[in-house]
């Protein structure tokens, strides 16, 4: 494994720093499975708790197992299902041993299976392999972005929205479970509809209701791959916010001493339409008497204390219903969209800001640099924000070269990454680009870092310099020697 | 007041050299603060193009960086005038656009890649940098003193008359033009004075840049004829002219000949026609003064004088003859409009209804060129003075651009640079006299003993007495008045400038600024705010209906197809939009589906007291509706009785039914309480009950309500007209079905 984890790193351009990353690497050139492959029956879910948070946005689940290895010998992975529409919107999934935090990394990837099928898997590596009748408590926690329908999907500007969301009262498991509880967590204690169990045991009906939350379950023992589909229908009265792309750029220049950011957004709103159109009379009223609404009006940047000059415009311009706050304690950039976004509407933009290097690009000890940037830094917003693609351009100076990175984002959101050439001002052999390319991440996730580490060679930083300097000596002496030069077709003298 | 050091620092460097090296200096300069005097806009708002034309040359130069020259030059428009859609690459005039690409490209070659909208932001300042040049060059034609040409390169950098049509985002054609015309002037002088080839071949050149940048190509096409007529009417006519002329009309013709746009119309249109007279007249001469240099004798030069007169007058008549036969077309509107200011408001409202197409008010000329309208005499007699071919120029394009300057607003620019030049002489001539501190050194002697007596002998002398300046003010007092006044009103001139430029001509108009209570800037940016959402929600060729002057706009900013724009090239297709707007909402359904419109936009300043909206726009529109439908459309249908134009309870029926009125305060007396409605803009308190809309739906309204957006329905599902569904949403019952219920009676079983 080690020899791979060199080779790879050797072939690649880059090469991944961290243990982590190269254990990633290693694992994810494992071979494909075979279509009729079936997760071994190794395992049993002692007890499982699945919590479904519908409070933002996004939908963020949370299974809680007590997983017991019922085989002879000791095994290290452990699969759950998804659907296949389900796993192209999951994202950062995150797995963590809920007794011992220091057990180690889990390695969790969409495993290669028939692409056909609809059910696909997510397999989880066990830092260890689990000995044979041994327990452990596993915490996996995902994303789902896309997730609710609004219902009804047209009402009026003034009405309430209401969400549902589809799910299963078991929870998909690929193994039996013996015991298990599903919660949903809900924004508020309004949800009004929601499909009802039979009881087991000592409850009548399921699920029971306990504030804002739903709880189904206990069950007793449920085979694997068994579901019960329920769908629960909430008020969610806040928009619900979708950006399908977004495109985030962070600039290293090393003479101006500065790191310049700019992040494009596509923005959409996937809540309830409108069903009579905008109506403004109204709209000014109810920005008076009751101003919550599920339309976008605001949003909140909390940008990294000394951030400076933020800009804010769309396709036609500057936009100028926006407003910094910068002191020592914080940089806020607070932008409103030039008209309140409904379901169904867009609004595409784009804002930056600088920052002095100082605060994020340091000298390391081999001589080399390293940036610290936080990989995302969108909207802070009570509603969540969810991104389907996210692309991170980290663009370096001119001559960088051994560009490594690192970043707390789950792998599995990572789809790629590879270093280009961006050529842009008075470049001549054009920038070191590292792209990396992830999907499905929600703003929980913003403050996770992207360490980027490179080595810049002396030439490489004079380069532009001398070439500026010498163009416009050339171009002197040039102008200096037409000067003196005739161009006449006869001297009459 | 500044010549003096510069003086002594010329004669330290006691060279040419260092004179040229400050000439250059200052040129910089002047081109530096004429460059940065346009800049306002950009730092009190944004890089943004302004107004309405400038989105279409904006859009128009993205469409030819994205898809390339020859694209471009065939590009047929079907997002414009849908739905004929337009022949755009072959009705405009590619010059600006072409100038920005070749910079974008150019920069981008050099590894400076600039965003198209900044290069066409700073186009217009950037090429007014190098007028001030042009300036500078035409006018060291006219006098030997370089400060003269300095001086008119100051004025012409920073004269508002000039600015007006220049500062950074009003991306149009004038912005490249203007200095296209005066260069093209520097090369005819030049041409002219050395009669050169090259000269001539080079300012054909560059009049045929001018032919493809800006339709006002024709001031050039009609001054160079004038001028040579003018010069061959005093007895001027040399082989310099000859070539000169003859260089410039072939090349230039066509040069000019090679824009899809202009075509075969150098040929064929009556603006045209005095060049190809002027030439086919030099011709002639240039024979007669061959043959009467090989012929000797009076009476045979009588008979060929009488020849070429005759010739001249044949060529006139047939000129005559092929226009009435139709041949050669006859004048067109504009020019028209020209020659007689009330033509347009008659036959053309759709020219008329342009404000820059106004003639000028008196006190524009102050306005646009404070303190060099009066200089201009001055100069233009200091011409007359000397009286040169050059000079000749100047009195005949002083003359020509004066009368057109009062004519159309608008063409107070092409005045711009002739008072320019002719003022840089009056005052440079002022402060030479003036500024030279060397006292009486040749003086005792003569004017001593007599003054009188030589004062007498110059009267006698007439028109040489200026030659010998033998009276004169030699007192330093009197000098540093002199001086010291001009430096003032130098001075005040510069500061008129910057205050018009600042507050007359440096706002896009696409965005507005106001002032809030506590000082700051707040801007009101309702137009994209609406252009915006239209670009971001509605279908991709979703068709909005609008008066023309949005048109541009609509395509630039919300990227949708338009009924009608900017380009009026048909008024048939604007009267129909028109009619649309003034008729009644039965009227105006079927038109608006016949054209497929999904949305209408209609600009309204009521709330915010905003003055350039379609309410007072109306007029024209009805006006221009009538124009094609005299029986459906009436102006007079629009005034009270008593001839008042009326929008509050008093207004007539057909401006209340009328779709714009409709569309203007649909909903709008909800935004007040019951009664108390008002339209800021025109003082007048709205009917309480408010129009109700049935055909059309309020689809967006911008924050301060400047821009309305309203959406055409759609054939109603149960097939009924929309007069009655409307109704029975509202709740109100058919009464004929009321009264068909027969009389009760008591069911029995």
């Amino acid at each position: 494994m080690k020899t791979t984890a060199v080779l790879s790193a050797l072939l690649s351009v880059l090469s991944l720093a961290s243990a982590a990353s190269s254990d990633k690497k290693s694992s994810s050139t494992s071979t494909t499975l075979p279509a009729t492959f079936r997760p071994p029956q190794v395992f049993k879910n002692a007890n499982l708790v699945h919590v479904v948070s519908v409070e933002k946005n996004y939908v963020k689940e949370n299974i809680n197992v007590v997983i017991e290895n019922i085989d002879k010998a000791a095994h290290d992975e452990y699969f759950v299902p998804f659907t296949a529409d389900q796993l192209s919107r999951l994202g950062g999934v995150e797995v963590k041993d809920r007794k011992d935090a220091a057990a180690g990394p889990f390695v969790a990837e969409a495993a290669q299976f028939d692409q056909e099928s609809d059910i696909q898997y997510l397999r989880i590596r066990l830092p260890q392999p689990l000995a044979s009748g041994a327990q452990q408590t596993l915490g996996i926690s995902y994303y789902l972005l896309k997730a609710y329908v609004p219902l009804p999907a047209a009402i009026k500007q003034e009405e309430q929205q209401f969400l549902s969301y589809s799910f299963s009262a078991y929870c998909p498991s690929a193994y039996t479970t013996t015991k298990q509880k599903t919660e949903v967590k809900f924004p508020s204690t309004n949800f009004p509809d929601y499909t009802k169990l039979p009881g087991s045991g000592a409850v009548q009906e399921f699920p029971t209701k306990q504030g804002s939350k739903l709880i189904y379950g206990p069950f007793d023992e449920k085979p694997a791959g068994a579901i019960q589909p329920v769908s629960v229908r909430f008020e969610f009265n806040k928009p619900v916010n979708h950006v399908s792309r977004l495109e985030r750029d962070i600039e290293v220049s090393h003479w101006g001493g500065n790191v310049a950011f700019e992040e494009r957004y596509a923005l959409y709103h996937r809540g309830a339409n409108l069903s009579s159109l905008f109506n403004r009379v109204k709209w000014q009223q109810s920005q008076y008497y009751s101003p919550t609404s599920f339309a976008l009006k605001e949003m909140k940047f909390p940008l990294r204390v000394g951030s400076e000059d933020p800009y804010y415009y769309d396709v036609i311009g500057n936009i100028s219903t926006s407003r910094f706050r910068s002191n020592k304690r914080e940089a806020l950039l607070e932008i409103k969209p030039r008209y309140p976004i409904f379901g169904g509407w867009k609004f595409p933009f784009t804002i930056g800001w600088n920052s002095d290097a100082k605060n994020f690009l340091r000298r390391a000890a081999g001589g080399g640099f390293v940036l610290n940037v936080p990989f995302l830094e969108g909207p802070r917003q009570p509603e969540g924000v969810e991104y389907e693609q996210v692309e991170v351009r980290v663009i370096l100076p001119e001559g960088a070269e051994n560009v490594k990175y690192q970043t707390s984002i789950p792998t599995t959101s990572i789809t790629s990454a590879d270093v280009e050439i961006h050529k842009t001002f008075l470049d001549t052999i054009g920038r070191t680009a590292l792209i990396i390319k992830a999907r499905n991440l929600v703003d929980d996730l913003r403050d996770r870092e992207l360490i980027v580490s490179y080595d810049l060679p002396l030439m490489a930083r004079l380069r532009k310099p001398l070439i500026v300097f010498g163009s416009s000596m050339a171009l002197l002496v040039g102008a200096l020697v037409m000067g003196k030069l005739e161009f006449k077709f006869d001297s009459r003298k | 007041m500044s010549a003096d050091p510069l003086q002594a620092l010329a004669s330290a460097g006691k060279g040419e050299n260092t004179r040229s090296l400050l000439r250059f200096i200052i040129l910089a300069l002047i081109a530096g603060a004429a460059i940065a005097s346009r800049l306002f806009s950009v730092i009190r708002f944004e890089s943004i193009i302004h107004e309405f034309d400038p989105w279409f040359n904006f859009r128009a130069t993205k469409y030819l960086v994205a898809n390339g020259f020859y694209n471009f030059w065939d590009w047929f428009d079907d997002r414009t005038w849908h739905p004929l859609g337009r022949v755009t690459g072959g009705t405009l005039y590619p010059g600006l656009m072409v100038t920005s690409g070749i910079i974008y490209h150019a920069l981008r070659a050099l590894a400076i890649p600039v965003d198209i909208r900044n290069i066409c932001v700073l186009l217009a300042p950037a090429f007014s940098g190098l007028t001030a040049i042009a300036a500078y060059l035409l006018t060291n034609e006219m006098t030997p003193n370089s400060s003269a040409g300095l001086l008119a390169a100051l004025f012409m950098g920073i004269a508002p008359g000039y600015i007006s049509r220049s500062v950074a985002g009003s991306y149009d054609n004038e912005a490249i033009a203007i200095f296209l015309l005066v260069f093209t002037f520097y090369l005819w002088i030049k041409a002219l004075k050395q009669g050169s080839m090259l000269w001539g071949a080079l300012c054909a050149l560059f009049y045929g840049y001018m032919v493809a940048s800006w339709g006002g190509y024709a001031f050039i096409t009609c001054l160079l004829p004038l001028h040579a007529f003018v010069l061959i009417c005093m007895g001027r006519y040399s082989t310099r002219l000859y070539v000169s002329y003859t260089t410039w009309y072939a090349l230039g013709t066509l040069a000019s000949m090679q824009i899809p746009f202009v075509g075969f119309l150098p040929v064929k249109t009556s603006e045209h026609m005095p060049a190809l007279g002027i030439f086919g007249f030099l011709q002639l001469l240039a024979f007669l003064d061959y043959i009467r240099s090989a012929i000797p004798g009076r009476q045979f030069q009588t008979f060929l004088w009488l020849f070429a007169g005759g010739t001249f007058g044949l060529g006139l008549l047939g000129l005559v003859l092929a226009t009435s036969a139709g041949v050669i077309a006859p004048w067109g509107g504009r020019f028209y409009s020209l020659w007689d200011t009330s033509y347009a408001k008659i036959h053309i409202p759709i020219i008329a209804s342009v404000s820059e197409h106004q003639p000028t008010a008196w006190p524009a000329f102050f306005f646009d060129l404070n303190m060099l309208i009066w200089l201009f005499p001055v100069g233009v007699y200091l011409c007359f003075q000397e009286l040169a071919d050059e000079h000749v120029f100047i009195v005949v394009y002083a003359l020509f651009g004066s009368y057109f300057a009062g004519v159309m607003v608008r063409l107070m620019l092409t005045l711009t640079p002739v008072v320019c030049v002719a003022a840089a002489i009056a005052v440079s001539t002022l402060l030479d006299t003036y500024l030279s501190a060397k006292s009486p050194s040749p003086p005792p002697a003569h004017a001593a003993d007599g003054g009188e007596g030589a004062g007498k002998k110059a009267a006698k002398a007439g028109l040489k007495s200026t030659t010998k300046p033998v009276v004169g003010i030699y007192g330093l007092w009197g000098k540093g008045m002199m001086v010291g006044a001009m430096a003032v009103y130098l001075l005040l001139f510069v500061l008129h400038c910057t205050w018009v430029t600042s507050n007359a001509y440096s706002s896009p108009s696409v965005v507005l600024a106001s002032k809030m209570p506590d000082g700051s800037q707040h801007i009101i940016d309702d137009y994209r705010e609406a252009y915006q959402w239209l670009r971001q929600n509605t279908r991709e060729d979703a068709k909005i209906m609008s008066w023309w002057d949005y048109g541009y706009q609509i395509g630039g900013m919300a990227d949708r197809p338009t009924l009608v724009d900017n380009n009026t090239w048909n008024n048939t297709h604007i009267a129909t939009v028109g009619k649309a707007m003034s008729s009644s909402e039965e009227v105006s359904y079927p038109i608006m589906r016949q054209h497929e419109v999904d949305y209408v936009l209609v600009v309204f300043g009521g709330l915010l007291g905003y003055s350039g909206d379609d309410i007072n726009k109306f007029l024209w529109m009805v006006r221009i509706a009538e124009g094609i439908w005299p029986d459906e459309v009436s102006e007079r249908a629009f005034f009270t009785p008593r001839g008042e134009y009326r929008v509050d309870g008093e207004a007539t029926d057909a401006m209340k039914n009328s779709l714009m009125y409709k569309m203007s305060y649909y909903n709008y007396n909800n935004l007040f309480p019951p009664g108390q409605a008002m339209d800021r803009m025109r003082n007048a308190r709205l009917p309480e009950v408010g129009p109700t809309l049935s055909t059309i739906e309020e689809a967006f309204t911008s924050e301060n309500w400047i821009i309305r957006i309203y959406k055409v329905k759609d054939l109603d599902n149960l097939g009924r007209d929309h007069m009655s569904a409307a109704a029975f949403d509202r709740g109100s019952k058919k009464k004929k079905a009321a009264k068909k219920r027969g009389p009760r009676q008591l069911r029995v079983d």
